[in-house]
């Protein structure tokens, strides 16, 4: 078994009409025993900067602090914050500065940049970008993931529609999968407001 | 062995103990003619010798002769027990804008003048003398800004380094003397030259709440109510003795620190573009907050305290 899934993990990240959405499961688990039901996969960067880190726990917490410290000194240096872009590729370097012994996530990177352009974009865990207009998934669901959105995604919708779309991918997706579930988290960014709400789905 | 008492054991002991006592008594009269022998406490260095023997017939004052033979490192000790480089760079500081800070009550505030006002001037960031630290620690600078821009990066990286291993904010005191660390270092190794600057550090944590640090150039800091550093110090310090009261809120600290600025700054009208005024506080919510006045909010505040007062009537 990979190490990869041995915690468990479905993170998801959608693009509206000047707004995204990011969503992840909410299951830690060893191997096929669950020890958390509320473990967090995505973390702020900025107001408008998410990143959602799907993989090894342990990794994921490290990682989500290096990139805290990295984005902080620029902050400091720059008075302003980061670039959704930009921080991708800090994440992208930072994921190849451990080519020959890589941290075991992969990360989703969702965020409005300049004039609130969302964008998106995932990578490997040695930080091979891969960039998308419509939804990127990572994690042990990622391919039930790519299943349900490429089936319910529609471009340019509005927030509440976004909503309930990437909701419901993500919980007909941890369904089909044994090592991620529990509910889920999901963030709705708008350039005027974050919404945050937490899912029930199969609580088992 | 030596109990069965061999006669060539004896004889070697025996030998190995006067070898002891030879080496000793040499190494006896080497040590006490040591301080005769011409050559050896010479410095190699020929420097200072030359330079004032150059000098022969000019008249120098002695004290300043001594000077120059010893403020050409910074790692050596005049014979008064002096280091001449370290005393340069504070003196180079009381020439630089000043900077004033007060703790309050409910907050610190940082005060500084703007040396450098030309109209022409591209200014890529905004604030010149005020630099944020970390969320919750801000501080004020004076001296030479190049080297300020080294050690404020430092203090950066090191208080995020603290918030990553810790997951917490670095304790304010922690970072002005890991900082000061850094200058000492440069008084003491290397032979280069001390860093030419001076801080106030403002800043907040959870054990001691607010508090004001004041660094010079030796690396030495102390913990200060209200404190200045830069042009004329010693009297915007007196005054601030003067007039200093426990209970002061931000506002009233504002207010001190301007009237103290605008009797201790050479230019006589004291006006929003020559100053920086910064605060940090705690929000309702809880969270560390550093903010800086606006030039609009800082002109209304000169007037509102009436230090601007000649500047609007000449106009």
């Amino acid at each position: 078994m990979s190490i990869f899934e041995y915690n468990g993990s479905a993170v998801v990240a959608m693009v509206g009409k000047n707004c995204f959405a990011i969503a992840s499961d909410r299951r830690l688990g060893v191997n096929l025993q669950t020890i958390a039901t509320d473990f967090q996969r995505i973390f702020k960067i900025h107001d408008k900067l998410y990143i959602g880190l799907s993989g090894l726990a342990t990794d994921v917490q490290t990682l989500y602090q290096r990139l805290i410290f990295r984005h902080k000194l620029y902050q400091l240096r720059e008075e302003r914050d980061m670039k959704p872009q930009t921080f991708a590729s800090l994440v992208s370097a930072l994921l190849y500065e451990k080519r020959f012994g890589p941290y075991f996530c992969m990360p989703v990177i969702a965020g409005l940049g300049d004039d609130d352009a969302p964008f998106i974009c995932t990578m490997d865990c040695i930080g091979a970008k891969e960039l998308a207009k419509d939804f990127v998934v990572s994690g042990t669901a990622s391919e039930s993931l790519y299943g349900a959105c490429e089936s319910m995604y529609k471009p340019n919708m509005e927030p509440e529609e976004l909503f309930e779309t990437i909701s419901q991918a993500l919980l007909s997706s941890v369904d089909r999968d044994c090592l991620s579930g529990w509910g889920g988290h999901v963030l709705l960014v708008t350039p005027t407001e974050v919404q945050e709400r937490t899912l029930k789905g199969r609580m088992d | 062995m030596l109990c069965r008492s061999d006669p060539i054991t004896l004889r070697l002991v025996f030998d190995a103990f006067l070898g002891v006592q030879v080496a000793l008594g040499f190494s006896f009269c080497y040590y006490i003619f040591l301080p005769d022998l011409p050559s050896l406490p010479r410095r190699p260095s020929a420097l200072p010798s030359r330079s004032v023997a150059g000098r022969r017939n000019e008249p120098i004052l002695a004290q300043s002769r001594m000077s120059r033979r010893y403020d050409s490192r910074t790692t050596i000790f005049s014979p008064e027990g002096r280091l001449y480089q370290v005393e340069y760079a504070m003196e180079a500081i009381g020439n630089a804008g000043a900077a004033i800070g007060i703790l309050a009550r409910d907050g610190v505030i940082l005060v500084g003048e703007k040396k450098v006002t030309s109209k022409l001037l591209q200014t890529s960031r905004s604030t010149e003398k005020m630099y944020k630290i970390d969320d919750h620690l801000a501080c004020a600078v004076a001296g030479i800004m190049s080297d300020a821009n080294i050690l404020i990066n430092t203090a950066r990286v090191q208080a995020q380094r603290y918030t990553f291993a810790y997951q917490e904010p670095m304790p304010v005191e922690q970072l002005v003397q890991s900082l000061c660390d850094t200058k000492q270092g440069y008084t003491q190794f290397g032979g280069l030259r001390p860093f030419g600057v001076s801080f106030l550090f403002a800043g907040w944590d959870k054990n001691y709440g607010f508090q004001l640090y004041m660094s010079d150039p030796s690396g030495n800091y102390s913990g200060w109510k209200a404190a200045a550093i830069g042009a004329n110090n010693q009297a915007a310090q007196s005054m601030l003795k003067q007039d200093y009261k426990d209970d002061f809120t931000r506002e009233e600290a504002v207010q001190l620190a301007l009237k103290v600025l605008s009797k201790t700054m050479d230019s006589t009208s004291l006006t929003s573009e020559k100053l920086e005024l910064a605060e940090i506080f705690v929000e309702p919510s809880g969270d560390v907050k550093y903010q800086v006045c606006k030039p609009e909010l800082l002109e209304k505040l000169l007037v509102k305290h009436g230090v601007t007062q000649a500047a609007t009537e000449s106009t």
